[in-house]
Parts: C-alpha cells; structure tokens; sequence
C-alpha cells in the first residue's frame, strides 16, 4: 500500500515536469498550430546549458536558471525568426502545412546528434548539496529536487498563466493564437508574436531542463522520451489547453509511476501510446481540450 | 525526327541511364561501392512506395516501418519454422502488410493533417514495443529486442540468399523499377488522379463522387504491400532483423525526408532524393562516422533544413529543368550534324 | 414525379437549429431558387442535400429514391452535381486535370476522361485556359471551372451556390447565359443567389428561407410583392420589377 502511495506521489511530481514540457509544445501547437518535433532537442538544449553553466562555474542549477531560462528564449526565438517564419510564410493559405513538421524533424535530426559529436554518448548528471536529499513524511519519501521541481513547474506554470491573461504581450499571443488574421488587421505584428511565443515556449522547457538536471541524467537523446511524452500529453490535455497539458502530464505521470508497479517499463510506454491512440480516435480534442483545426 | 528512333536524345539519353545502372556491375568490383549502390536502390523503393500514400494521396505516414517489420518478420518467421523460401514469404508477408496498412488506415485516415502523422507514429512506436518485448507469439519465438538471424543457405538463389552482393544489386534495381513503373501507372489513371483531388480538396473530390475513404485505403494497402516485400529484402541482404531497425523511427523518417528533399508527388522525386542523400550519409558515416555515431544524421537533417527553407518542393522540378536543358542541347547538336551531312 | 422532393427537413447544430421544417419539390427541367438572408440555412439546405451530413429527421428523394443516409459521393453517383459557394478548385492540377476528376465519375480510362473533359471545357469557354494551374486563375475562371467540373459529372440536378458572387456585370451578364445553356442540356438547377437581379429573371420558381423555415414560394413576380419576404428580406417596400 505504502509502496502504492509513494509510487502516487512520484507519480504526480514527475508528471508536473512531463506537463510543464508539454506547456510549453501546448503554447506552440495553439498560437502557431505548429508542430515543434524538435521540442525535446530544445529540451535537451537546455539541460546541457544548465549542466555546462553548474560544472564551468559551480553555481547552484536553480539559481542557474536566471541565466538558462533567458538563452533559451533567445535561442526559440531565433530558431523560429531564421528558420520557421521563412517556412510558415510560405505556407500560409496551405491547407495542411507540413514544411514546419518536416522542417522541426530536420531540426531534431540536426540537434541531437549535433549533441552527440560534440559531447559524446556519456550519461552525465550534476552534484548538488542536496541532491539525495530526501523529506520524509510517514514512511513516503520525497527526494528533494524532484519536489523542487514540482515547485518549480507549478510557480512556472502561474506566472505563465499570469503572463497571458495580465500583460500586453501575453494577450496578443492569445489573440494573434484565436485569429491571426484579425489580429494582424489590429496592429500586432504577428511573426514578431509568433517568435516571442516560440521563444516563451522553448524558454519554459528551459525551465524544464533546469530543473530536471539536479536528479535527471544528461544525454544528448534525453529529449527523444520527453518529446513522445509531451506530444501524448498534447493530445490528451487537448490541442492548446494549457490546465489540460498540467493535468495530462501528471495523468502520465501518475500512469507510469503506478503501472510500473505491475507493469515492466516497456509495456507501461505501450500502454501509453494506447492511451494517445485512443484519445486521438475518439476524442481528438482531448480531455480538456479546445477543438484542435487541423 | 521520329520521337521513339534511337537516335533522338529523348530515348537514348534515359535508355542510356538504365543501361548504365544494369551493367555498373560489370564493371565495377567493388563490394563496397555495390553495397552502396544497393542500398540506393532499397531507399528509392521504400520511398517510392511511401510515395503513393504520403506523395500523391498527400497522407505523409511517419510509421511506415511498420510494414518492413511485417514484411520481414512474416518471410523469415515462415522461412525459420517451415523452411519457406522467403521468395514466397515474401509474398506473404507483403499481404499482411497490406492488411495491416488497412487496419490502421481506417481509423487513422479520419484524422487530419498533423494528428494523422502522429496517429502513425503512435501506432509504430506501439507495435514496436510489443515486438521488443515479446519473446514469442503465439509460441513461436521471435526473440524480442534480441532481434532474429535468417537461417544461412549461403549461395542459394531458391533461398534468397548470395554471397555476392550482384544477385542483391540486381534484384533491387528491378524491384525499384517495378515499383517506378507501378507509380507511373497510377499516376495515369483514374485511382491516380483521384489521389490527387484527394491531396488536393478532400471535399471537393468527395462532391465529385470520389470514395475518399475508399481511395485512402486503397493507397495504403498497394503501398504496404510494396513496403512489406522490401522489408523481406533487407531481411535478405543483412540477414539479421531486429525490431530497432527494421520497424525504426529512424527509418521511417529518413524514407519522409528523402521523398520530401526528393520531391513529395513527383516520380522520379523518391530515386533522385535517394541518389543525393544515401551517398552523402553513407560518406559521412563511413568517413566521419566510427565513435561519432549519427553524424550523418546531422547533414541529413541540414539538407533537410535547407530543402524545406530554399527548395520546398523538393530537387525534382530542378534536376528535370537541368535534364531537359541537356536533352535538348543534345537535340540541336543532332540537328546540325544531320543539316551537316544532308548538305553534302 | 419529382426529380428532388423534400419533406419536413429538420437539421440542429447544437442548439442552433438551422433547418425547420423545410419542403420543397423540384420538377425536372425548372430553375428554382433559394433566397434568404444571410445565414438563413441555405447552404446548409444544400450540404444536407448532398450529404455531407445527415438532417436530424426529414426525407429527400431524388427520382423516388430516398438519399438521406449517402455520403457526398453517392449522391454525387446518383446525379446531383453541386458547385461551391467558395470555389474549391484543385489548386496544383491544371484546368483540364481538374475537369477530369469530375469526368472520371462517369467514364473510365484517361483518355475518355480526356475528352469528356475537354468537351465541357469547351462548352463553359474555359479552352485557352486548359494547361493553366487552377491556383493561378481569376476569380471568375475559378467559378467556371467549379461548373465545368459539376457538369463532367453529368448531373440530371445541379446545385449552385452562390456562384454571381464576386463577379463584374459582364461576367454575371456571361455566368446567365451560362446557365440558360446548362437547363438547355436537359439539366435541372438549383440555385442559392443574393442577386435579386439574376434569380429573379432566372428562376421558374423561388422559394425564400429565412431562420431555417420556408417562409414563402412561388414565381418571382409573387415572391417580389410577398409581404413576409418583403418584411424579411428585401427590407422596407422594395418595388421590384421583372428584367
């Protein structure tokens, strides 16, 4: 029962990292309806700016964060302003654009192996002080920055939140997202807005990697599982929803720390496309979500 | 000039060409360089294949290793417990596959754009789980992750076998231009032209009394076939399967980027991506690749990069302006020649 | 017997209901018109017509043969051919190729699909622009290549959806006699106009829809001078004369 119960609790603060991943894909899919395939290389980005920043300077990885959450927007921002903008242009009045997709899989190709020649196949992972530290309440076990994270991706998700409903900025993103036309009509200059909102998205999986370094390992093809993950939770929390990547993400999470216990790992990852499967067919939507245009 | 005499550069520059690619082996030793030729052809005719779903009916499927996974476990499966030829299996294998691109066609082609692509990819990255992970099926052992070696026959033409690489070269180059020839026909035709309104206005061509789901399903199980029976090649010339590879992600991609950086649609897009991108990878690989494993995944990525930026549709539209620029620099040196002796 | 007999069709999007109690009867040879205001339920008529999607009670028969239950292309099959009310050309074929995709339902082979094709073409005037790629036409070759596709389905009903709009007074004046032509063939027509003007001097018969429900029918004299219509449609006593 107790083993039940801790595998909840893991369950839940590792599926707050998955959502927070797919926040930032959610963010993408909705303003953009663009397909980031390279969203779990971008992640992969910011794991190794985090790890590289702790181990060349010895700071602590989340104050680390001030400086990788920033390059990581900068680097959204420019991937979307040099590489996707010309193709998205181009595609405008397409009925079913796929030169982004193809293009964020070149992209993905290009990232992670990139990665590999540069850093080697080695798994690394950093030292923190508290890095086994662990809270304990009753017989659970909570590791410390595992719950550090859930802190941090839910505070990331408020502010987040708090950016699009309150500030200038976040309200063009969501109306440029509802109706780029009309948005563009009322002067928002809608590919700046686009790049700010891929750069926002890439800079929360900054965020992620961030945060995920203190307990996570660092690899150049770490992004691959994060990226099935988060598109599985796209779809599940519904196209653009972003309460629905939250709650998707800690539905897998929750899915994968449980079944585990019954399941090997494998058939738990099959049991997870499954899932994605299913909710395609029967409700694309998703759960949570608003209906996707495609 | 009559059109089809062999003197006119329109038939003998490409007869040529054919030509050309039969007798290489005759002239060229090399095992290496044949390897490299064949596995020119075996992308050409993966894509060519994936080309009738993803270019002309414009369903761009990113699991379509599914079906060499079929293809190739059916043949060697029914060669290792019942001593079939895999010339047989072969066949076999290929209608599974077929059956199954219907199965999962008729739920997946309900989805649109994006979703469809991932709703491939879903059921790819599911069916290769299971496979890793199941040691039998059926009580037939198919060693999960472990992978399968194809029982050894050496020299046998019966098996399906050869030490030499020729036999595969040529094998591959007929089925590649088999599989030319079926693309060609369906593009001529009714079913043809049906993809095309398909790919091109869904409603309109329904209002036009096309069959959409019909005409999907249709596209998918002749191009799971034809992917089924190169899943049986590879199966053949490396004699070893395993589900990482032969139902791989990787795969499945590199086959979308050679018909996209080839041209998605065109004919002849799948063969000219194929002769551009295999080179390149295999070089880098061979020359760049040894603890860098991947890196020709990096130039394959960057010509894709490039491609969707500067070329979208693909090398086709300018290889064919360059090809017919020669033909016809060809046509007016005849000319001249012939002026040249007519006037004596 | 009715070539299209409609009887209490009903359809609700949600909570929205589009169609009310819709009947209407189209003999063959007629142009009837449908006419009502803007979102008024017309295409919907059209698209329920046709089949893309199924009404929530009701019949439509089509030459005594009941059609609720078929998908766009077996009514296509049957006979009804329909042109858009936003044109939806096949953007990387060129005009002839498109024309065959319609002319592939009644034929098979490419070559007689060819021909076929090249024959409406000629027929709607579109020849020089055979080898053209849809994409690149104006608006108007664009609504004649939507017709001509229609018509190489060789349809016995025609359903025409808005296909004025857009135009300039000599291509309206050029689509008019058009579809003269089209009834001459022996083809039955349908059509949705908000050009008082062209279906009021085209029409045999127009019935009016307004909020789902028929709100009158007749010939176009007593249609112009109905007080609902009027009321509904035409705005404050607008006097219409016939062309």
């Amino acid at each position: 029962m107790e083993m039940l119960l801790q595998a909840f609790i893991n369950g839940i603060l590792m599926g707050s990292v998955y959502g927070l991943t797919a926040l930032g894909l959610t963010l993408i899919f909705g303003v953009m309806k663009v397909i980031n395939f390279a969203h779990g290389s971008c992640l992969m980005v910011g794991m190794f700016a985090s790890y590289w920043l702790v181990t060349l300077t010895g700071i602590d990885p989340y104050l680390g964060l001030i400086v990788v959450v920033p390059f990581c927007f900068v680097f959204g921002y420019l991937i979307q302003d040099s590489l996707i903008s010309p193709v998205f242009k181009r595609e405008k009045g397409v009925r079913e654009p796929f030169g982004v997709l193809l293009l964020t899989s070149g992209l993905w190709l290009v990232l992670d192996n990139l990665a590999l020649l540069l850093f080697g196949a080695n798994f690394r992972s950093i030292q923190t002080p508290y890095s086994a530290l662990s809270y304990q309440i009753g017989d659970i076990l909570i590791n410390g920055p595992r719950l550090y994270a859930f802190i941090g991706t839910m505070a990331g998700a408020y502010l987040f939140h708090l950016f699009l409903k309150k500030t200038v900025m976040g309200q063009a993103i969501r109306a440029t997202g509802q109706d780029r036309d009309v948005a563009g009509l009322m002067g928002v200059n809608v590919y700046r807005i686009y790049s700010v909102a891929f750069g926002i998205g890439i800079a929360i999986t900054g965020l992620v990697g961030g945060l995920l370094t203190p307990f996570y390992y660092v690899h150049p093809t770490v992004g691959y599982v994060f990226d099935i993950k988060a598109f599985v939770i796209v779809v599940l929390g519904g196209l653009g929803s972003i309460p629905g990547a939250l709650l998707g993400g800690i539905i897998i999470g929750l899915i994968e720390s449980v079944v585990a216990q019954f399941l090997t790992a494998t058939w738990t990852a099959a049991i997870t496309y499954v899932i994605f499967l299913a909710v395609l067919f029967l409700k694309p939507e998703g759960i949570l979500g608003l209906k996707g245009e495609w | 000039m009559d059109r089809f005499s062999l003197t006119s550069p329109r038939v003998y520059v490409p007869l040529g060409l054919v030509v050309i690619l039969f007798i290489i082996p005759l002239m060229v030793r090399d095992p290496i360089f044949l390897h490299l030729m064949i596995l020119i052809f075996f992308y050409a005719y993966l894509t060519l294949s994936w080309n009738i779903v993803g270019g002309f009916a414009g369903q761009v499927s990113l699991g379509h290793t599914a079906f060499t996974g079929i293809g190739a476990y059916t043949s060697t499966l029914l060669f290792i417990q019942l001593g079939l030829t895999p010339w047989i299996g072969m066949f076999a294998g290929a209608f599974l596959a077929a059956l199954m691109a219907v199965i999962i066609g008729y739920p997946c082609f309900k989805l649109r754009g994006a979703y469809f692509a991932l709703s491939t990819i879903g059921f790819l990255e599911a069916f290769r789980i299971v496979v890793e992970n199941s040691n039998e099926v059926f009580g037939i052992p198919i060693k999960g992750a472990q992978g399968m070696e194809v029982p050894l026959r050496g020299d046998s033409l019966l098996y399906f076998q050869f030490l030499d690489k020729e036999p595969y070269y040529y094998i591959i180059l007929i089925m590649m231009f088999i599989a030319l020839y079926v693309t060609y026909r369906i593009s001529k035709s009714k079913f043809g032209y049906y993809l095309l309104a398909i790919k091109n206005d869904l409603e309109a061509a329904e209002s036009l009394g096309v069959n959409i789901a019909q005409s999907k399903l249709k596209a998918a199980a002749i191009s799971g076939f034809l992917t089924g029976i190169g899943g049986t090649f590879y199966a053949q010339l490396i004699l070893f399967i395993d589900p990482a590879n032969i139902i791989g992600a990787y795969l499945a991609f590199e086959i979308v980027f050679i018909a996209v950086i080839g041209g998605r649609g065109t004919l002849l897009g799948p063969i000219l991506g194929s002769f551009l991108l295999i080179p390149v990878s295999e070089l880098t690989r061979v020359y760049l690749g040894g603890t860098y494993f991947g890196v020709h995944l990096i130039v394959f990525g960057t010509i894709l990069i490039v491609v969707m930026l500067f070329l979208p549709r693909g090398i086709n539209d300018s290889v064919l302006k360059v090809y017919h620029w020669v033909i016809e620099k060809l046509e007016r040196k005849g000319s001249h020649a012939l002026e040249g002796v007519a006037s004596r | 017997m009715a070539l299209l007999e409609i009887k209490s069709l009903n359809k609700n999007f949600g909570g929205l209901r589009a169609v009310i109690d819709f009947d209407l009867s189209i003999q063959k040879g007629e142009i009837v018109g449908l006419i009502g205001p803007n979102g008024a339920g017309k295409s919907t008529v059209f698209n329920l017509i046709t089949g893309v999607y199924p009404p929530d009670s009701g019949h439509i028969l089509f030459n005594g043969d009941p059609i609720v239950n078929h998908k766009p292309y077996e009514t296509c099959l049957k006979g009804i051919g329909r042109a858009f009310q936003v044109v939806k050309p096949f953007p990387d074929m060129t005009v002839l190729e498109n024309t065959m995709v319609g002319a592939f339902s009644r034929v098979e082979g490419a070559g007689k699909a060819k021909a076929k094709a090249i024959e409406v073409l000629d027929f709607v005037k579109l020849t020089p622009k055979r080898n053209f790629m849809a994409k690149t036409l104006t608006i108007a070759d664009k609504k004649r290549l939507e017709l001509a596709r229609a018509l190489a389905t060789d349809p016995s009903l025609l359903l025409l959806d808005e296909v004025m709009a857009g135009l300039n007074p000599k291509e309206t004046e050029d689509t008019i006699a058009l579809i003269r032509e089209i009834r001459e063939r022996g083809i039955t027509l349908f059509i949705i106009e908000h050009v008082m003007r062209v279906i009021m001097s085209l029409s045999d018969r127009i019935a009016i829809i307004h909020h789902g429900s028929k709100i009158a029918e007749g010939v176009p004299k007593e249609v112009a001078q109905d007080e609902r219509v009027i009321k509904a449609y035409l705005g404050e006593a607008y006097v219409f004369t016939r062309n």
